[in-house]
């Protein structure tokens, strides 16, 4: 007898994979053996793979064309090797002068091991003073030797402000609650981000400590920098913060805190050269001014953060919506809680960032800001969001039935732009409900005390009812179309889950199995159909029901408030 | 290709014939940059950058990968690391833009325009301005996932670059390519 594993056809997504190489070795021979017999995929695989020729086509005769070339001709990277021969050659001798004695390597390597264990690459921990003193000094001696950069800008940030300005230029004045905090601090204003104004603010204090680490390049992660911190014991400012680039000493980020918790920061600003230097519109209310990043890095480790607080911050994502569609990422690790996520508009990254500002240990990390916008006039300006993108002509004897049965190809059309979009709606809550579910599995959730279950309920519990919704809507426009063309659902068995953890899998497969049908029914995934296509729809979605249903109750069934 | 400071390929005997004033570290980094600079240059256009920025942010990705070999760092796939690296610091350029570079500025234009040329090349046109906004029409991370995937990233090194899982990655070009393929049934 043929292994089921062998004979069944691949999941939704497998073939993609398989063509691409990315299956395990027995996944990947499995998928062979299946190709082997079956016609039907084989011919799923030569669809693949012509859309993934359509789509080198697409690279080599659209955009490589027709996209803008490079605005001036390639520089030869010779003289950018030499500079970085050089320094990194500085940086050795460097190194070796801060070396300390044979007998103190060990310690020092054993602290390395540490400090990178802590996400500090390493740490010197030998005479900081010194260090931050020799550094100054060479970073104040390389700043002299250097040729000053074409383009320069400074970015100033302090919790209720932002502004841009062109570095070295003291006649720009900054905003005037900026220009009274470096007043305060004694720290030159107009050209704070250098070695020079650090050393001379260093130089007029009386017993400062020092603290001189090597840490991740904010404005380059694969580059390091110095940081000197040097803390003082009085005066209006607590602590003044300097960061120089490892590679050339040049200084990319500064940072004042006073003892009143106030702070501005300065930090390296690279921007087109042709834009402007010192303009009232760059005066603006950062993004999240509570905290500014390296401030979050200088702080001691936070005391443990709870799974309580983590459902705090699923429930107010949840409540923005802020867990369906593209992933937002929620880790917790022993002193904070990380949420993170790629390709969220920036609307949306506002509201997060605003729903969790008042949170304690809270970092929001977003690596992709907006979309590309649509040239406006443009012929790409017509609606093309996910569930209204445009749909071929019915191609089949089912979507023939359907456009009869919907009086014409518009409305065909335009029904499949409605079904495509509360399809979407299905697997964006089923997704989300998935996530809870792997999150907290049954064995962690009964662990959770009374409160937090109820709070993780609650999530998924309106989850269920936005899917009950959707379901429904989706139900109400196949429906009658389905069964004009001879569609039936068959009565579904009751499903036999013992949590809802397994039954929101289940679902979310349910959910999947009925958006493939849904596609190739309405011709958006060729192939796979059977004249019996409308009967299969329906029983997915009555599936989908019967899965709902089942994951609701035990819902109810566990307790849980 | 595996690279690090220690490690060089046959292939790069005759650069190093040619070129003798480079170290053989530097020959390979050139070599690479002349290969694959116009494809990151490309992608950094579709992140959103403008010209001058991306093309500056290349050269800067290159040195980049130049110093991390010389500091003895050991790169299994350069183009892979490029690319991750490029991703990553032109979203940082991106953030500061004062706007987006749409990408297609004047691609769709370009596309639309009438040509005088035979039928099946105003069909193939056509075709390919309907594919145009088909990716378009993608999310933003189907969207990257497809660039970096056709740039020939595997889905380890496409998770790395966006932060995401590599099964996340699966199902974001699983995605993507169901809406293209429809396009391309047309």
């Amino acid at each position: 007898m043929m292994n089921d594993s062998i004979s069944r056809h691949p999941e939704d997504g497998v073939l993609l994979r398989f063509i691409d190489g990315e299956l395990p070795g027995r996944k990947a021979r499995q998928v062979e053996k299946h190709l082997q017999a079956c016609w039907q995929c084989r011919t799923e695989i030569e669809d693949l793979k012509a859309t993934v020729a359509e789509c080198i086509r697409y690279r080599k005769n659209v955009l490589a064309v027709h996209l803008p070339g490079p605005p001036n001709p390639w520089q030869d990277l010779s003289r950018g090797f030499a500079r970085i021969d050089d320094s990194v050659s500085a940086e050795s001798f460097f190194a070796r002068m801060l070396r300390p004695s044979a007998s103190l390597r060990w310690s020092l390597a054993a602290a390395a091991a540490i400090a990178l264990v802590c996400g500090v690459i390493y740490q010197l921990r030998d005479t900081p003073s010194v260090q931050a003193a020799t550094l100054l000094k060479r970073a104040v001696a390389a700043s002299v030797a250097q040729p000053p950069k074409a383009v320069h800008q400074v970015l100033f940030r302090t919790s209720s402000q932002r502004f841009i300005r062109a570095a070295g230029k003291a006649s720009a004045t900054l905003p005037p609650t900026m220009e009274a905090k470096f007043q305060t601090a004694h720290y030159d204003s107009a050209n704070p981000l250098s070695a020079r104004a650090f050393q001379a603010w260093r130089d007029a204090q009386a017993g400062e400590q020092d603290e001189v680490s090597t840490v991740s390049d904010p404005q380059t992660p694969t580059g390091n920098c110095y940081r000197i911190r040097t803390v003082t014991p009085a005066g209006d400012v607590a602590a003044a913060t300097l960061m120089l680039r490892t590679s050339d000493l040049v200084p990319v980020e500064g940072m004042l805190e006073f003892r009143d918790n106030e702070w501005i920061e300065f930090s390296e600003f690279t921007e087109s050269p042709d834009r402007g230097t010192v303009d009232a519109s760059n005066v603006e209310v950062p993004e999240r001014p509570a905290v500014p990043p390296s401030r979050l890095a200088a702080v001691p480790p936070r005391p443990t953060v709870s799974v309580t607080e983590e459902l705090q911050v699923l429930s107010a994502l949840h409540q923005i919506g802020a867990d369906l569609g593209d992933p937002i990422q929620i880790t917790r690790s022993s002193d904070r809680i990380t949420v993170s996520g790629t390709g969220v508009s920036a609307q949306q990254r506002q509201r997060i960032q605003r729903t969790l500002e008042s949170m304690p240990n809270v970092a929001v990390q977003f690596s992709e800001p907006v979309a590309a916008a649509i040239p406006e006039g443009s012929a790409s300006a017509e609606p093309a969001t996910s569930g209204t993108a445009r749909v071929p002509a019915p191609n089949s004897k089912i979507q023939n039935g359907l456009e009869e049965q919907l009086g014409g190809r518009a409305e065909f059309e335009r029904f499949s732009s409605q079904i495509l979009d509360v399809d979407e709606g299905v697997m964006d809550h089923a997704s989300a409900l998935h996530n809870l579910a792997q999150r907290f599995p049954a064995a962690s959730e009964r662990e959770l005390s009374v409160e937090n279950r109820r709070v993780l309920r609650g999530i998924a519990r309106e989850h269920i009812n936005s899917l009950y919704s959707t379901v429904n809507s989706l139900q109400r426009a196949i429906s009658p179309v389905l069964t004009s063309l001879g569609g039936a659902a068959a009565r579904r068995a009751a499903t036999s889950e013992t949590d809802w953890q397994t039954s929101a899998e289940q679902l979310f497969l349910a959910s999947h199995r009925m958006q493939v049908l849904l596609s190739v029914l309405l011709g958006v995934a060729p192939g796979r159909n059977s004249g019996d296509l409308p009967s299969q729809v329906l029983n997915a979605v009555s599936e989908l029901r019967a899965d709902l249903d089942r994951c609701q109750q035990l819902l109810a069934q566990e307790g849980g408030g | 290709m595996k690279l690090s400071a220690s490690i060089f390929g046959d292939s790069f005997v005759g650069i190093l014939r040619q070129e003798k004033t480079a170290t053989p570290l530097q020959a390979l980094v050139a070599q690479l940059f002349e290969e694959s600079r116009d494809d990151v240059y490309r992608y950094l256009l579709t992140l959103g950058l403008h010209p001058p920025l991306a093309q500056e942010a290349v050269q800067e990705v290159f040195l980049r990968l130049y110093t991390s070999l010389k500091k003895g760092e050991d790169i299994q796939n350069p183009r892979g690391w490029v690319f991750r690296v490029a991703h990553n610091h032109g979203l940082k350029i991106r953030a500061r833009q004062s706007n987006e570079e749409p990408f297609d500025a004047n691609l769709e234009a370009r596309l639309s325009t009438p040509v005088a040329n035979a039928e099946h090349e105003l069909i193939e046109r056509e075709r390919m301005l309907g594919f145009h906004r088909a990716v378009e029409g993608l999310s933003e991370q189907q969207k990257r996932c497809l660039f970096l995937r056709m740039e020939g990233m595997r889905y380890p090194e496409i998770g790395s670059a966006l932060g995401i899982s590599a099964s996340a990655v699966g199902e974001f070009l699983r995605r993507a390519v169901m809406r293209l393929r429809k396009v391309h049934d047309e």
